[in-house]
């Protein structure tokens, strides 16, 4: 079968690549495309046109079929443009089940829109926008824009499948560049997938067709690290009218220094006379550097201005210092500025910041990442610095920039290094209390909690809460017990032990249930774990856990004494790859009980067919944090 | 204790007004050393003082201009409250004429070693942005910040429009000191309205104006012919203006609470809503007053009434449905499942047309004024008494009396039998009667082409129903088999339609087994596209982890997955009334297969407890007959709106019902 595929496929490929030959017609679409699909992209075909070093043009034709309203996303058109991007034409059409054309988008009908998302104070890019409202499904969506931009720097990326739910008839690549200017590319996932390629200096031409819908399933891995990707640059670029050359990171890097950072790292001397008063007498650049980092986060707050493409310039340390704010490059910048004047080395790092720990590509550079952060590297190894952030500790990094490769820039060029991985065992929360439960079915409680890790970040939203917020927040932290009155809500943000301290008591009716004369005690009052993941039948995808953490309690319990027990649980203890569960009951004296509970949980990725175990892990887990003692009346 | 404190707190405000100085610039040692706000510590920030002049300004050539000067003072006590020294002032454009923003002055203030250290804004850190066609707007953020630290700034903002932006008295922090005066000449008439429950009224003074008009006029001309040599002159024109002054001091802030409807309905407000031009020797010209104007001028708008009655684009449609209804409720569904059918909705709101009626029913696509205009015309046309009836979305808060812009959509409203029908063909999955959320906002307006109108009250009467039937079985391990039924009724049978039947059965499953914590084997989901019966969900399901084993007992919580495990009122003390949307019934029956071996221990006991003024009530029992025990629970809310008064009551009411829910049926190993 495979051996008459492949002729057949290439025949398609060697007479159709960008030709405008395309049919609308849904009943044209193999019944393959059609299962766990939304839409169907009928066809997408990108041709970039570097004409010279700083003039690029993009020509985009594709259409969607969208079969269903959850493919009603496809219904918004939008083309983003700028100061040194220009849309030089723009089409959108609609067509109907049988590919008869409905609909031809008019030139007045786009919307010239701010394109700033609602976290930025101010930014220059903009889009035209266009929103079709579908009279019924399926419907089909074709958009024919061109844009010529100065930026070679950021040269199209191809993506051929990039979302679940949506099946590819036909997707092409093509990029073409002039005499002198290479062409670089990465190819990423094509292995379970056939894509024909025509491979020049000047010259790429990617293509794969009938490519079926993935669907999304729970924990499912980063979309982007199986699904093809091709990345595409230049050795000679350009961006915002600044030519560059490199061949790998380290000549990047240094392009990116000279160019970019060079000059807005300078301060003002009474700045300099300010802090250099501050760290007075401290020799230890390590002390030097948490009183800057101090110094920072007492004067500035992240607000975002963006102005030219991406807004990849810095705006001036000078300019911060005035303002007393600016975006994660301004200030990164500014608290390098600050670092370098009181003698201490620390190099603006470039990273993909996200929940997702997405790397920067170690062997193609381009311009890659959405965040920066600082590397203050030290004989004790490297320390990472986010200067967004007003509230976490000098040298903490959270789950959103952890464990993952960034460009860090010296002066002499750039470099690749790795940001601190978290083990699950430093992600610990320790839960240290007692309860009192009365004849009544009351409680009494009190709990300490301390989180460090991944889970301290996790907890940073109470500090600088209200009563009310914290009254708030504890309810829903707690939201497994109804009738909560709190009479102590305390929370420390304790940065040098790099600990989130919570000090909580209070008092609830009706948590023991009575029946008849019988007394029901969850055991587990101040941490029950109750995540299952969803069922998946026929799981195809391998699944991931994305943050480890281990938490830890011990709780004495005091039952009343007007009730005989019944029933304790009994100590279990769960192993899996997955991590493990330990419950011990001890007793005390006739009354007393101590409560101890561990959960770990391990990150990693791991094959489908363990789904399932995975599941009867946390069903088990789930089941015995459900576990009551049960208590009789003694009248 | 009552007169004491009143005592003091005016002393107190008096006191403070000697020693605080409210211009610009004169921020006081004392006021950036308080550390909190001392009538709500909770507070991150504060508007010390806000002033806003809003007058008219006569400019030759041009006409009258609105002007509003506005001067802002701002406490921020610490790093949560920053958000408040970010300001953005919108501007209005159209293809004739732009509003202009000027004179912005802004200044941070902090102390530094006991020394006030100010900071100026500068021009370039303020940023001009055009959010679309219509709109922009100047945004910054104040320099410089520290808690502790108050910013202050002011601006102009002119307008061409004669529109009055409304009076805000209430924000997410308190309010210390607002001073408003708003002054209008005699020519224009506004129509006041305030709502929120901090009410708000002005003082009222007179004072005169003046403009004088430099005229050039032709000696030998006519009319404005010109010719011949030219004179210069002056004419002086006197006029009232009415001065309205709003002084308010201590505004507590407005926080967001769950269950609410839209929290701007309890924002302390004044609209001014232009109704009347009195130009000198013209006649006077209406916008609006009372109802009857409100509807004149609504069907003045020849774009409006056009689209109501002279039509016969749809005939040919209109026959096909008129022809197979038997019943006049025949007819009124058939039409309003035919302009669905041939509109959809483009999401846009309004109740005057985008398309207009017949371009929309061409094309396919309409704006709420372009579908339900339709719709009232096709019931006309069908014979019935049909008008639009005007309303105001949720999100757009409660429409004010009586004014146009306290509404922005529209419905079809058909008068029946003494009885009022209404109808949005807007939501694919609403029917008769039977309107989506985003419409019941308390009332409506029903207009009719004599000018008359009625007011309508939008909330339905007849609860939204979920009636719930489960049979189990439970054998010796604890796992637990059976079946599920639920049918919805009404506004829960539209919401089940707008999330569910859009998606293929195995997804409605994962949803189904991830938020019951069970097993399914098969799902069923009856009318889903016929609306005009309940939506009914069948299910076969397993589960192992329902019910608890310990020992020879096995404890079974009665309504399984059904139960209110969680009391969804969690806060101590309420402000605003709590919004269940409709009125509600939740109606669950359990029927439970004892298993072989085992006999009942015990039973929870029945409850029936009610709300006050009879808003409310909840029955439960249990019961156990030969080899299996009956389950029912009847939750019933008899109001959509629920007093914030009562709230103590509702608390105590559903935490009964939790506790109930949470007790357990205890099934024990019968001994032989």
């Amino acid at each position: 079968m495979k051996n008459i595929l492949t002729p057949l496929l290439f025949c398609i490929f060697s007479t159709s690549l960008f030709s405008q030959d395309y049919s609308f017609e849904i009943s044209k679409i193999p019944i393959n495309l059609l299962n766990n699909a939304n839409s169907v992209v009928l066809f997408e075909d990108t041709f970039v046109n570097v004409k010279s070093q700083n003039q690029m043009t993009i020509e985009v034709n594709t259409a969607v079929t969208v079969l269903n309203k959850l493919g009603d996303y496809n219904s918004h058109v939008y083309v983003h443009f700028d100061k040194n991007q220009k849309i030089k034409s723009i089409e959108t059409y609609i067509y109907n089940a049988s590919g008869k054309e409905i609909n031809k988008v008019k030139s007045k009908e786009y919307e010239d829109v701010s394109a700033v998302d609602g976290g930025t104070l101010y930014g220059d890019s903009r889009m035209l926008y266009y929103k079709y409202t579908p009279i019924s499904y399926p419907y089909t969506i074709q958009k024919k824009y061109v844009i010529e931009t100065i930026n070679t720097g950021f040269v199209p990326s191809w993506q051929p499948v990039d979302s679940y739910s949506t099946s590819v008839l036909s997707s092409s690549y093509q990029i073409k560049s002039s005499e002198g200017l290479a062409i670089r590319f990465k190819e990423k996932n094509f292995e379970n997938y056939t894509i024909e390629k025509e491979v020049a200096t000047n010259n790429l031409k990617y293509k794969v067709v009938n490519v079926e819908a993935i669907k999304r399933e729970p924990y499912c891995p980063i979309f982007k690290d199986f699904t093809p990707y091709l990345l595409v640059g230049l050795n000679k670029f350009s961006l915002e009218g600044i030519d560059g050359e490199a061949n790998n990171w380290a000549e990047f890097g240094k392009w990116r220094y000279d160019y970019l950072l060079n000059g807005n790292d300078e301060i003002n001397d009474s700045a300099k006379s300010e802090v250099l008063n501050l760290v007075d007498g401290i020799l230890d650049p390590i002390e030097k550097a948490k009183i800057i980092y101090k110094y920072v986060q007492d004067r500035t707050r992240y607000i975002s201005v963006q102005e030219g493409i991406g807004g990849w310039m810095p705006i001036k340390a000078n300019d911060v210092h005035r303002l007393g704010y600016g975006d994660c490059k301004g200030l990164s910048n500014y608290t390098k500025a600050l670092l370098n004047a009181v003698g201490v080395e620390a190099y603006y790092t470039i990273i993909w910041a996200g929940d997702e720990n997405r790397d920067v590509e170690e062997d193609f550079f381009s311009m890659q990442g959405n965040h920066i952060i600082l590397n203050l590297p030290t004989n004790d190894g490297d320390i990472w610095l986010e200067c967004t952030n007003q509230k976490v500790p000098f040298g903490y990094l959270g789950d959103f920039t952890d464990d993952r490769n960034v460009l860090v820039i010296k002066p002499d060029g750039g470099i690749i290094k790795r940001t601190k991985i978290y083990e699950a065992s430093e992600n610990l929360q320790k839960s240290i209390g007692s309860y009192e439960v009365r004849g009544n079915g009351s409680i009494q409680a009190e709990v300490k909690i301390i989180s460090k890790g991944t889970q301290y970040f996790d907890n940073l939203k109470s500090d600088g809460a209200s009563d009310k917020e914290l009254d708030v927040l504890f309810k829903d932290y707690f939201s497994h017990i109804n009738n909560i009155k709190f009479s102590e809500l305390q929370v420390i943000n304790n940065k040098k032990e790099m600990a989130f301290e919570e000090e909580i008591a209070f008092e609830a009716s009706n948590y023991a249930i009575l029946n008849g004369n019988e007394m029901l005690v969850p055991i587990n009052a101040f941490n029950r774990n109750f995540v299952i993941p969803k069922r998946v039948r026929e799981r195809k995808l391998s699944f991931q856990i994305s943050q480890g953490y281990l938490d830890v309690d011990e709780v004495d319990i005091k039952l009343p004494v007007s009730f005989d027990i019944e029933y304790v649980p009994e100590n279990k203890t769960i192993e899996s790859k997955f991590g493990k569960y330990i419950v011990e009951v001890s007793k005390v004296d006739e009354h007393t009980y101590l409560y101890k509970r561990t959960i770990q949980i391990n990150e990693g990725e791991y094959p489908k067919e363990e789904y399932e175990l995975y599941r009867n892990f946390r069903k088990e887990i789930s089941k015995y944090d459900n576990s009551k003692i049960i208590l009789k009346s003694k009248s | 204790m009552k007169k004491i404190l009143i005592t003091l707190v005016i002393v107190f405000n008096m006191a403070q007004l000697i020693a605080q100085d409210y211009k610009f610039g004169k921020v006081s040692k004392e006021e950036l050393e308080e550390t909190y706000y001392p009538l709500d510590s909770s507070a991150n920030a504060a508007i010390l003082y806000k002033k806003r002049y809003t007058h008219f300004e006569y400019i030759q050539g041009v006409g009258f201009e609105v002007v509003t000067d506005v001067h802002v003072r701002i406490k921020i006590y610490n790093t949560e409250g920053f958000d408040w020294a970010t300001k953005s002032i919108k501007y209005y454009k159209s293809s004739s004429a732009n509003e202009k923003v000027s004179s912005l002055k802004a200044t941070t203030f902090s102390i530094n070693n006991g020394k006030i250290v100010e900071t100026d804004l500068s021009n370039k850190d303020v940023f001009d942005e055009e959010i679309n066609k219509y709109w922009s707007q100047q945004k910054f953020t104040m320099p410089n910040l520290s808690p502790g630290c108050i910013v202050e700034w002011k601006y102009k903002i002119s307008s061409p429009f004669k529109s009055i932006d409304n009076l805000q008295f209430q924000y997410g922090i308190p309010v210390k000191k607002m001073h408003i005066e708003i002054e209008i000449p005699e020519y224009f008439v506004y129509n006041k309205s305030s709502k929120g429950y901090y009410l708000v009224s002005p003082k009222v003074e007179k004072k005169r104006g003046n403009i004088i008009f430099n005229t050039k006029s032709r000696a030998e001309g006519t009319g404005w012919t010109p010719s011949g040599t030219t004179n210069f002159s002056q004419t002086n024109i006197d006029y009232i203006i009415t001065k309205e002054i709003y002084d308010v001091n201590d505004v507590p802030a407005l926080i967001e609470e769950p269950y609410i409807n839209n929290i701007d309905n309890y924002r302390a407000t004044v609209e001014y809503e232009y109704s009347e031009l009195h130009w000198p020797n013209e006649p006077v010209k209406y916008y609006a007053n009372s109802w009857e104007d409100v509807t004149k001028s609504i069907y003045n708008d020849s774009d409006f009434s056009n689209q109501i009655y002279k039509s016969n684009h749809y005939n040919e449609d209109l026959a096909v449905v008129l022809d197979s209804a038997k019943t006049n409720s025949d007819k009124i569904n058939g039409i309003l499942e035919l302009v669905k059918r041939k509109i959809k909705w483009n999401n846009f709101n309004g109740f005057t047309t985008e398309n207009g009626t017949r371009q929309a029913y061409k094309e396919g696509v309409g704006n709420a004024a372009d579908i339900n205009l339709n719709l009232v015309s096709m019931l006309n046309t069908a014979g019935f008494k049909a008008n639009p009836v005007l309303i105001s979305t949720r999100s757009h808060g409660i429409p004010l009396y009586p004014t146009i812009e306290g509404f922005n959509f529209v419905i079809a409203g058909v008068e029946l039998d003494d009885k009022i029908i209404l109808l949005d063909a807007t939501d694919q999955n609403s029917t008769p009667n039977n309107l989506p959320l985003r419409d019941l906002n308390w009332q409506g307006r029903l207009i009719r082409d004599d000018k008359s109108s009625i007011s309508i009250d939008l909330i339905p009467t007849e609860p939204s129903e979920v009636n719930s039937k489960i049979i189990i079985k439970v054998d010796e391990l604890g796992e637990v088999s059976g079946m599920v039924r639920n049918s919805y009724t009404n506004l829960r049978a539209i919401n089940y339609r707008d999330t569910y039947c859009k998606l293929k059965d195995e997804d409605i499953i994962t949803k189904i087994e991830d938020k019951n914590k069970i097993e399914i084997e098969e799902l069923r989901v009856d009318n889903k596209k016929d609306l005009y019966k309940s939506v009914v969900e069948m299910y076969r399901f397993n589960s192992e982890n329902l019910v608890d084993r310990v020992g020879d007992k096995i404890y079974i919580k009665p309504l399984l997955f059904k139960s209110e495990t969680e009391n969804p009122f969690k806060l101590e003390k309420r402000e605003y009334p709590i919004d269940f949307g409709t009125p509600l019934i939740d109606n669950v029956t359990v029927s439970i297969a004892i298993p072989e071996g085992y006999k009942v221990a015990s039973i929870p006991e029945k409850i029936a407890i009610g709300l006050p003024n009879n808003y409310g009530m909840y029955l439960f029992d249990v019961l156990t007959s030969g080899n299996s025990i009956n389950v029912k629970s009847y939750l019933k809310i008899n109001t959509a709106i629920y007093p914030a008064l009562d709230y103590d009551t509702l608390k105590v009411f559903f935490k009964d019902i939790v506790s109930k829910n949470l007790e357990s049926i205890v099934l024990e190993k019968a001994t032989l």
